[in-house]
């Protein structure tokens, strides 16, 4: 049995996907990746899941994001004047995931 | 016991005192040597990837223990050649539990090993936390820090092992092979050093303590699991103990094995490549 494995770096930061294991149950799954995936990188917490509780859609299934423009979601859609520091940074971020998504 | 008052740095030692510490650090470190060297035999023939990185990780955590304890054996004079890539195989004092060779394939006796041998590292480990000898004592919790790993995967596997038939028995031959060496643990070196490590407060248990104490939590641990134990008194120990000196004709063949590209390389001296342990403490 397959457990994907999540890792942690320091308390309240999100667990990110690090690799996985095999082991016969919970128990055996966490004891491994202690060792597998904690022992050489900086490591607060681990989190083991079944592989196939693990649920999926991918760009096949999924237009995400749609496919139609949508500028309105943009804050500066509505400005008419210059923007405050903070909402030009959110913008740019925004800005920056769009074209990380290839629809540029 | 008597009560034990704190002993002096190394160098302040008596003789006496002396021969007490550096025997207590060669049962400590040589257990610990021996057994890392024997659980690497199964990097890369343990059942899965995961089995295997573990084991390796724990017997690289058994070399970082013997290594704190052949430092603190440096402090009386000798070097790391002459505590271990010269020394004669006939001068080690580990127990015969350590230096067993495996039979190819049996993954039950690894993990049976690892139990009873982890179990009494617990119970030795506490018995040195008040030690009389403050470098001993400093060192006691950098290694239990690494112990309860081991003892949680030596019984998450056994309990494992033991819950079908087939794997069970295999345990089980192991436990039959394994149990009267696994005794030597607590045997005596010298009697009357022994005893002298009980007085001088370097250690706050004695052997036959230690050993009572190992025995009334495996052996029901191990009843529990569905298997037999064969628990009768002194003459559970085999004739080799390790700990007189007196060792199986395995551990000359593991002995040769460690050392030899140590002599064939023509080396007089260990490269190091560590910081000494008191620089990070």
């Amino acid at each position: 049995m397959i457990w994907e494995v999540f890792r942690q770096e320091q308390a309240g930061e999100y667990h990110t996907h690090c690799g996985n294991v095999h082991a016969p149950d919970r128990e055996m799954a966490l004891m491994f990746a202690e060792i597998q995936h904690g022992r050489r990188k900086p490591t607060n917490s681990l989190w083991v899941v079944p592989q196939k509780e693990i649920g999926e859609v991918d760009t096949e299934e999924a237009n995400f994001g749609g496919t139609t423009d949508k500028s309105y979601r943009w804050a500066q859609s509505y400005s008419f004047e210059a923007a405050a520091e903070e909402v030009a940074d959110s913008e740019s971020e925004q800005v920056q995931a769009e074209r990380q998504r290839g629809d540029d | 016991m008597a009560s034990a008052e704190q002993l002096p740095g190394p160098n302040d030692l008596s003789d006496e005192e002396r021969e007490a510490v550096e025997t207590l650090l060669f049962r400590l470190a040589d257990d610990e040597f021996v057994l890392a060297e024997r659980y690497t035999e199964w990097q890369v023939r343990a059942p899965t990837l995961e089995s295997d990185l573990a084991l390796a990780n724990i017997a690289q955590d058994e070399l970082g223990h013997a290594r704190l304890w052949y430092d603190l054996l440096q402090d009386f004079g000798p070097d790391e050649p002459e505590l271990i890539w010269e020394r004669d195989p006939g001068e080690w004092y580990h127990s015969t539990l350590t230096e067993l060779p495996f039979e190819e394939g049996d993954w039950a006796d690894p993990i049976l090993r690892s139990y009873l041998y982890d179990a009494a590292e617990e119970i030795r480990l506490e018995a040195l936390e008040d030690s009389s000898y403050a470098r001993i004592r400093n060192r006691v919790g950098k290694v239990q820090g690494e112990e309860d790993y081991h003892l949680e995967h030596a019984q998450n596997w056994l309990e494992r092992l033991a819950e079908e038939e087939q794997s069970r028995e295999r345990v089980q031959t192991a436990l039959d092979r394994l149990w009267p060496h696994a005794q030597t643990i607590f045997a005596p070196t010298d009697e009357e050093v022994e005893e002298r490590i009980d007085d001088l407060g370097l250690r706050t248990k004695s052997l036959a303590e230690m050993r009572e104490e190992w025995r009334e939590t495996v052996v029901p641990y191990l009843e529990d699991l569905g298997l037999s134990v064969d628990a009768g008194g002194e003459t559970d120990l085999p004739e080799v103990t390790g700990r007189n000196l007196s060792h199986t004709d395995d551990w000359d063949d593991l002995w040769e094995d460690f050392t030899a590209t140590y002599r064939e390389l023509g080396r007089e001296e260990a490269t190091r490549i560590m910081k000494d342990p008191d620089e990070v403490e």
